[in-house]
């Protein structure tokens, strides 16, 4: 599994970047832990690489993940307003969230990118 | 009408969202709004601007305008564009889209998007300082929908094609004859040129329910004697008894509280 973290602002701009970074994770056939918590801010577009990057870890077999540890910060309001907090559904940690992913090869997560909550 | 507190006005590209949400965030926070609320300002707007970036001017370069204008207890921000204007496309990025305006509309306390194709599109957003209570419960007596439907127009020019063309929608779709719909839609000219006078409000007042194979219409609420004279209209001049009343399976005059009905069936 790999884990993704990101900081700081996410928008429109950064959002063809990043989609192209999970892409091949997935093509990889990563298994892919998607980390928010320290991000202060994402709109619309990132939730759409979120939804596009889940879709294609769905058809390419591996697990994809999503981990944000704040309910009331800006991305917190966002991932609760839209829905997505329910409907991906957002883990509180990294670790819950590789549970989640299912049982993973023999020693457990392969590779980690990033710090994890 | 003083100038708003902040104007912007830099090129509609996607790294200067980041620039327009920092101003008014900036301006968020003078006006001493909570962290939560600031955050929600930056995403509304955010959201707002990337309607211009991704759809005023099709990859090519133009303005962005946004404008803050705080007033007592709300901010007034305005979002702008001299592009194309909205036109319907079917987008194969639509995740972007389809949550920007309803992550707009929850957020924020009201918004508009107005223009007209070719003049630029504008979205204002009213953002109150304080979080108003959300979500709002909803109504789900006023959300029921109505038995029936419930038309008003004006008697005459507009009444007659707009009546003849619900009471064809309808018949059509209960399946009746095609002379069926025919003497059905003879029977709403009649009602559509019927006297505004009889009609408290001046409005042709009808409700019409579709059954199995059936119309019931209700015309009214008329005044006393309204419903008598839409059913002398109808009869057919030359003293021969005719009556178009008799395309209706039945046709009676009720008396209301608020007033006279007058209630047809049609059937296939």
């Amino acid at each position: 599994m790999a884990v993704v973290t990101i900081s700081g602002e996410h928008d429109l701009k950064t959002a063809p970047d990043l989609s192209t970074r999970l892409a091949e994770l997935i093509d990889a056939q990563e298994g892919l832990v998607f980390d928010l918590s320290l991000a202060s801010f994402v709109d619309s577009s990132i939730l759409g690489v979120i939804l596009d990057s889940r879709r294609q870890a769905k058809e390419a077999g591996v697990a994809f993940e999503v981990v944000h540890d704040g309910e009331t910060d800006a991305v917190g309001r966002v991932l609760e307003i839209t829905g997505l907090r329910a409907e991906l559904p957002v883990h509180a940690t990294a670790n819950a969230a590789l549970a989640a992913s299912g049982p993973g090869p023999p020693g457990g997560p392969t590779s980690g990118k990033g710090a994890g909550a | 009408m003083p100038d708003p507190a902040l104007q912007l006005l830099l090129p509609a590209r996607a790294e200067n969202v980041i620039v327009v949400r920092q101003a008014v965030a900036g301006l968020g926070e003078a006006l001493g709004l909570s962290e939560q609320r600031v955050g929600d300002l930056k995403t509304v707007v955010s959201e707002a601007c990337n309607n211009v970036v991704v759809h005023a001017y099709e990859g090519e370069p133009g303005p962005l305008h946004v404008s803050a204008d705080p007033g007592a207890d709300e901010l007034v921000v305005t979002v702008a564009d001299q592009g194309d204007g909205f036109r319907p496309e079917a987008s194969a990025d639509g995740a972007s889209i389809s949550l920007g305006l309803p992550l707009i509309a929850s957020l924020s306390d009201g918004f508009e998007v107005s223009g007209r194709a070719g003049e630029g599109t504008t979205t204002t957003i009213r953002f109150a300082f304080e979080e108003q209570s959300l979500p709002v419960e909803t109504n789900g007596a006023a959300r029921a929908p109505p038995e029936e439907l419930e038309l008003q127009i004006p008697p005459g020019e507009l009444a007659r094609p707009v009546l003849a063309r619900v009471i064809g929608a309808l018949a059509a779709r209960a399946e009746f004859s095609v002379e069926r719909l025919s003497d059905t839609v003879l029977l709403g000219d009649a009602v559509s040129g019927h006297a505004p006078e009889d009609f408290p409000e001046g409005l042709v007042s009808i409700a019409i329910r579709d059954g199995d194979g059936t119309l019931d219409v209700r015309v009214g609420p008329m005044v006393e004697g309204g419903g008598e004279r839409i059913l002398s209209t109808m009869d057919l001049p030359g003293g021969s008894g005719g009556s178009l009343r008799k395309l209706a399976a039945s046709m009676d005059v009720e008396r209301a509280d608020d007033g006279e009905y007058l209630v047809f069936e049609v059937s296939s």
